[in-house]
């Protein structure tokens, strides 16, 4: 174009009607190249057959470009019409709600075909979308009810399990002070049947040197017995000699009383004689006197040697029963010690049973600490789910009322 | 010696009588002697017969069981007193001599063959409280 210009422009210098007209066609050309299709060139100022011939044809060009421009604004409005329409249909649609019907438009241009077909398509995918929100709108706050049941049901169990986790903690408190003082009595109680086992230990030993010490009672009263046996069967001897004596003593008495009532009868001449058998007499009273001391004597012996007979008896009857109440003891204190030893295993493993329950009950109220914490922190949690449940069921209840403004039938 | 008696002294019970010794043939145990051979006699029985006081009566032995004798004693004449005659009259038994105080004490001197002849018929009563003092 440059170049045809720069060469109209030295035609027109050549020839200067031939150039006016060329401007007068280019002027059209340029206005028609920029849309303006009214624009047309004045036949009658044009002297060239040629130009007018161009005129002629560019006018009748420019005329049909304005026509086909009409047809096509014509077109173009009739679509903005349409277009118009539907956005207001699915304007009035969307702000009512109303799904239910179809999209009809005014217009009918064959270019609308596809938006009408896509936005029935739209609002077909609107009705689905608002049916399946409705659909779930009603499920969800027919689940957000339950929920919220169970929630609040749950914000229920989860308070009485924390009211019944904290007095379960009391009870364990209590049963954790009660195990303490079960500790401390078993461990008293085993060290009470430890010192009974120790005395019965002892008096195990006591019981084996009493019988010990009665086996030798016994075995004295045995050597006493013979010694007074054999003490009573000298004492029998001696008193037997001293019957002898005594009889011998008697004789000699009544000989010197016969030799004394002879020297009498003889008068003068039996004094002598009656002097010796007074001697004799005295003599024999003196030996008589002594065996009469000396039976009393054995006499005595007799009844101490009888006393210390019985006593020995005694002795050995109550060395036999102290030495049978001692086996009794001793068998009762076997009794005592097996019992005692049993007493005394049996206490240290309550002891030792009871630290382990001491021990596992303070464990139990740790974890129950613990565990009436989380029940806390569980009944805040619960407390906050029910909240967010009921604020659930508030959503989706708005939600269903939004959803119901929507007619899809 | 003709100036005092040969008294035989001897116990009988709870009482010491004395006899003339040329009375007693001899004494005898009762160990040795036939118990049987001794008489009752009006001076009552012995607690414990030890001895026999054997006197011929009659031409008999006849033993008088007494708890002791005592011994004998020289007492003189004097010492000795025979019982009064009235006194004789009186008691119910002749075999009472006398008194004869022994150690200032009176003591009944026995006629001990005149005694085992009466036996104890001519019993002088144990109770009776014989003085003992003259």
């Amino acid at each position: 174009m440059p170049e045809r210009n720069s060469a109209g422009r030295a035609r027109v210098q050549k020839a200067p009607r031939r150039e006016r007209g060329a401007a007068a066609i280019a002027a059209v050309l340029r206005a028609h190249a920029g849309g303006d299709y009214k624009k047309r060139v004045d036949l009658e100022g044009l002297a060239d057959p040629e130009l007018v011939a161009v005129a002629r044809e560019l006018n009748l060009a420019g005329k049909k470009a304005q026509e086909r421009s009409d047809e096509v604004a014509a077109r173009m409005e009739a679509v903005r019409v349409g277009l118009d329409e539907a956005i207001n249909a699915m304007v009035r649609l969307v702000v009512h709600g109303d799904l239910s019907g179809t999209l009809r438009l005014a217009a009918s241009d064959a270019a609308l075909t596809p938006l009408i077909a896509g936005v029935a398509q739209v609002m077909e995918t609107l009705k689905r979308f608002v049916r399946e929100i409705r659909d779930a709108a009603l499920q969800l706050s027919s689940s957000s009810a339950e929920v919220l049941a169970a929630a609040t049901q749950n914000e229920n169990s989860t308070s009485q399990q924390a009211t019944a986790v904290h007095e379960t903690t009391a009870t364990m408190e209590e049963l954790k002070g009660a195990s303490h003082q079960i500790a401390e009595n078993a461990q008293m109680v085993a060290s009470i049947a430890e010192q009974t086992l120790s005395a019965t230990r002892q008096g195990e030993g006591a019981i084996r040197a009493f019988m010990e010490s009665m086996e030798k009672v016994r075995r004295n009263a045995v050597e006493v017995d013979e010694a007074i046996v054999k003490l009573s069967r000298r004492v029998e001897r001696i008193g037997t000699v001293v019957e002898v004596i005594d009889e011998i003593a008697d004789r000699s008495d009544l000989l010197a009383l016969n030799a004394a009532l002879e020297g009498a009868k003889a008068g003068e001449a039996g004094r002598g004689f009656s002097i010796v058998a007074a001697e004799m007499r005295r003599l024999a009273e003196n030996v008589m006197e002594s065996t009469r001391e000396i039976k009393n004597l054995i006499g005595e012996i007799r009844e101490s040697t009888h006393a210390a007979k019985e006593a020995s008896d005694g002795n050995k009857r109550m060395a036999a029963e102290g030495e049978r109440l001692g086996g009794a003891a001793m068998a009762s204190v076997t009794g005592i010690l097996s019992g005692a030893q049993g007493t005394s295993d049996a206490a240290r493993l309550i002891h030792l049973a009871t630290q382990q329950q001491r021990s596992a009950t303070e464990q139990v109220v740790q974890s129950m600490g613990e565990i009436e914490e989380v029940t806390r922190q569980a009944q805040a949690g619960s407390r906050q789910a029910t909240g967010a449940a009921a604020e659930l069921a508030r959503l989706a209840e708005r939600l269903a009322g939004l959803v119901q403004r929507f007619k899809v039938e | 010696m003709s100036d005092s008696i040969q008294l035989l002294l001897f116990q009988l019970g709870a009482r010491v009588f004395a006899a003339r010794a040329e009375n007693v043939r001899r004494i005898a145990g009762p160990s040795l002697e036939r118990p049987e051979d001794g008489v009752e006699s009006a001076l009552g029985d012995p607690w414990d017969p030890r001895r026999g006081l054997v006197v011929e009566v009659a031409g008999e032995e006849r033993t008088l069981l007494v708890d002791g004798v005592l011994g004998l004693k020289a007492v003189p004449d004097s010492d000795f007193q025979a019982l009064p005659a009235f006194a004789r009259d009186v008691l119910p038994t002749a075999a009472l001599a006398g008194f004869a105080m022994l150690d200032e004490v009176a003591t009944l001197v026995i006629d001990l063959p005149t005694l085992l002849r009466e036996g104890k018929g001519a019993a002088l009563a144990p109770s009776e409280e014989t003085p003992r003092h003259a």
